[in-house]
């Protein structure tokens, strides 16, 4: 008798409204709404609560509240655009994400080591993301640095898989994929293997091929990559990369730390010239960590010719981080976005974003759209063949409703003026002192 | 002029080997060799054979790939260039060259550049406390040389390739070869109509807009940092430019030759690692001969069969090699 195969234990994301994000990953757009057996039974009301009741404000953003205005220009030009009063179908949710042509301002965000735990995931989120239209960041960890051969051969399955699904599923003129690489990286030459693969071409030749300079990451900032590898991964890493024996000397696991790579201003604008030089026909996206001077290396990243700067919030990341970095490291998503301002460039930014309400709060703080990660890989970890889509579904009727609320019919026209926060009673957030402020 | 942009591609080996044209031109580069050992030799320069594969190599080839070998279960190079070995040298030799086999598989769009093989050669020359103008005056000199005495020589084969070598007449005037610097070319590119980053490298089709329009080799100098590769030095004077140095042929032939003075202070290559996003640790070899001290250079690498199709006027640079690799063509 053969054995039923087993499905391998659901995906955890503990501190993350799992529960929410699964149930939009099984209903879609309804689930945006209050429970449908409830209606006319009965009453509802603010709750002063976020979207995800079994879950803690994350961060100041969370706190902070759209605020539709009572007069409205711009639903006037758009009446008068429409010869009828506007509707939230009414807003046009296309958008440039770093160079390319997005159905929504959304992004697949770049998953981390729970990426090389499960390929599968990885490609059915792509897949997904392809048919949606938005552009998709692939990770650094997708591509080990061992082996002799081109893509297939050195990356595995993991990357040529992800290629293929997104570009298999993608409509033509939409999206795009922006494959990641860190200093560790160079060595395994992810941007070279990717730029003159077959595989990659259809992509690079109606201009959807960008690569993203990882500077840093949302989960540990001023960290490298980290991974868990069995023993005999581990022998093969050991020319790469430092192992560390954490768990004592009895256990089979080891800890792989990746360099985070050194920089200063000349290195990070030197090296985005470089990929511009020798990679002129794909788009360059640089990611940087919550960092105190988030505002400077945005600015430097632009500056030199980046066509989109990522920023992960502290409260972003998929992968294994110390918990200490967790618990205390780096900027909270709504403080990145206060010190940037108003960006020079195409800002993307990443951290618990999973609803519409987070994802509009950010647009109108300067970003040009937001990154689904996690969130991401709990939809397709629920469904595999439509989570995503149906989380998606969500999330772009939300925006929809909340633009058009604000008076607005597009996500660009969104401003700082469409909040107001909670904790200082104004619609700009308060000021830090100056001793820890700027940057 | 060459055609740019061309779909002719190489035939089956045996065509190609039996073809006049073929034997022609490899007649040709037999030509162009020995007047560059003759030309070098008498300038005092030593020729080294430097290796073929290693475990790292030039990193500044523009977009693409190395390739990797398998060295005893150790992931070594084959050589993108020779220039990590050529810095190295200096240590036996204060001048020398070397003709050196090249990896490099090109993206696929240099397929139809006429100018891109996926194996090719260079005359790599190195030359220790030389000034970039040292070695653009050698570079000039070995160019010249090498085309008085081909058509000297080979005059048969060039009039079978139906090369007509009074093109050469400014190049043997003995008229020097002009240096513009890259900011000029950009200037000069926009003027044309050519969008051309300041910040890069002259694209391809830029390098045959300006090489059609000179009469005989001219020298391109400053490349910004960021264009380059680690080992070319930046200039104190003005950060941000690099003193080195392109030569362009005539006739839109596009580029020949890259060269410039090179980076040896330790901290200075390790930061310049940094920035064109090379992890030292993998240059572990280099970095140790560096930080012993090797001496100041400058040097260059003439790409031969690119050379080779300058003076036989051919339309492809696939057809002065016996066995071309076309980039993304499986060839033997």
């Amino acid at each position: 008798m053969t054995a039923p195969a087993r499905r391998p234990p659901p995906l955890r994301a503990d501190g993350f409204p799992e529960r929410a994000v699964r149930e939009r990953a099984r209903l879609g757009a309804g689930a945006v709404f209050p429970r449908r057996a409830d209606y006319g039974r009965a009453l509802f009301g603010a709750t002063g609560q976020p979207p995800a009741a079994d879950q803690p404000p994350a961060d100041r953003l969370d706190l902070a509240r759209l605020v539709p205005p009572v007069f409205m220009p711009e639903r006037l030009e758009k009446l008068i655009e429409l010869a009828r009063e506007p509707l939230h179908t009414d807003v046009d949710l296309g958008t440039d994400v770093g160079g390319f042509r997005s159905a929504l301002p959304l992004y697949l965000s770049a998953f981390g080591s729970t990426q090389v735990a499960s390929a599968d995931l990885g490609t059915a989120a792509s897949r997904q993301a392809g048919a949606l239209g938005i552009p998709m960041v692939i990770g650094e960890n997708v591509v080990p640095v061992n082996g002799y051969g081109r893509l297939a051969a050195t990356a595995g399955r993991g990357l040529i898989d992800r290629i293929r699904a997104y570009a298999g599923a993608v409509p033509d003129g939409l999206g795009g994929v922006a494959v990641q690489q860190s200093t560790e990286d160079a060595d395994a030459e992810v941007w070279n293997l990717v730029y003159s693969d077959p595989t990659a071409l259809p992509l690079l030749d109606s201009g959807r091929l960008a690569f993203e300079l990882k500077v840093g990451q949302g989960a540990k900032p001023g960290l490298g990559g980290m991974t868990l590898v069995g023993e005999p991964t581990a022998a093969r890493l050991a020319e790469h990369f430092a192992l560390e024996g954490v768990y004592g000397p009895a256990a089979t696991t080891v800890l792989r730390c990746a360099s985070p790579g050194t920089f200063t201003d000349e290195i990070l604008r030197q090296q985005i010239r470089l990929m511009r030089n020798n990679f002129p026909r794909a788009r360059v996206w640089v990611k940087l960590p919550p960092g105190r001077d988030v505002r400077s290396a945005a600015q430097v990243a632009w500056a030199a010719g980046a066509d989109a700067v990522t920023v992960d919030g502290a409260e972003g990341g998929t992968g294994w981080a110390p918990s200490a970095f967790l618990a205390g490291v780096g900027l909270p998503l709504a403080e990145c976005l206060r010190r940037i301002g108003t960006p020079a460039g195409c800002l993307l930014v990443s951290g618990r974003v999973w609803e519409g309400l987070r994802a509009v709060k950010c647009l109108a703080l300067g970003a040009r759209a937001t990154g689904l990660g996690r969130a991401a890989l709990i939809a397709v970890d629920e469904d595999a063949r439509s989570g995503l889509a149906r989380l998606v579904a969500c999330l772009a009727l939300e925006t929809r409703l909340l633009i058009s609320a604000l008076g607005k019919y597009r996500p660009g026209a969104l401003s700082a003026e469409d909040l107001w926060w909670a904790d200082t009673g104004q619609a700009e957030p308060a000021a830090l002192p100056a001793a820890v402020g700027g940057g | 002029m060459p055609t740019t942009v061309d779909t002719a591609l190489p035939p089956s080996p045996r065509a190609h080997l039996s073809s006049p044209i073929t034997r022609a031109a490899l007649r040709v580069q037999h030509e162009v060799l020995a007047a560059a050992r003759e030309y070098l030799t008498g300038q005092g320069c030593v020729e080294l054979l430097l290796p073929v594969i290693g475990p790292v190599t030039d990193p500044g080839a523009r977009g693409a790939k190395q390739v990797d070998v398998d060295y005893y279960g150790h992931r070594y190079k084959l050589m993108t260039s020779a220039i990590l070995y050529k810095q190295a040298s200096l240590i036996a030799f204060e001048r020398f060259f070397t003709i050196a086999p090249n990896v490099r598989l090109e993206p696929l769009e240099t397929s139809s550049t006429s100018r891109h093989l996926a194996e090719f050669h260079q005359i790599d020359v190195e030359l220790a406390g030389a000034s970039r103008d040292d070695a653009m005056t050698i570079a000039e000199g070995t160019v010249r040389h090498i085309v008085r005495r081909t058509t000297e020589r080979a005059g048969a084969e060039l009039a079978t390739l139906g090369r007509d070598t009074g093109a050469f007449v400014d190049l043997l005037s003995g008229n020097a070869f002009e240096r513009r610097t890259h900011a000029a070319a950009v200037a000069d590119l926009h003027e044309l109509g050519h969008p051309q980053s300041p910040d890069a490298e002259i694209d391809w089709a830029g390098e045959a807009v300006l090489s059609a329009k000179a009469s005989r080799p001219f020298f391109l100098t400053d490349y910004p940092k960021g264009s380059r590769g680690f080992y070319d030095k930046e200039s104190r004077e003005r950060p941000g430019q690099l003193r080195n140095f392109d030569l362009l042929a005539a006739e839109g032939f596009g580029e020949l030759c890259s060269g410039g003075e090179r980076e040896h202070d330790y901290g200075t290559i390790i930061a310049r690692m940094r920035e064109t996003g090379e992890n030292p640790a993998k240059y572990g070899w280099y970095l140790t001969l560096v930080r012993e001290g090797i001496p100041a250079s400058a040097g260059f690498g003439l790409g031969l069969q690119r050379l080779t199709r300058y003076v036989t006027g051919l339309d492809h640079v696939w057809q002065t090699t016996g066995y071309p690799k076309v980039p993304g063509m499986v060839a033997p």
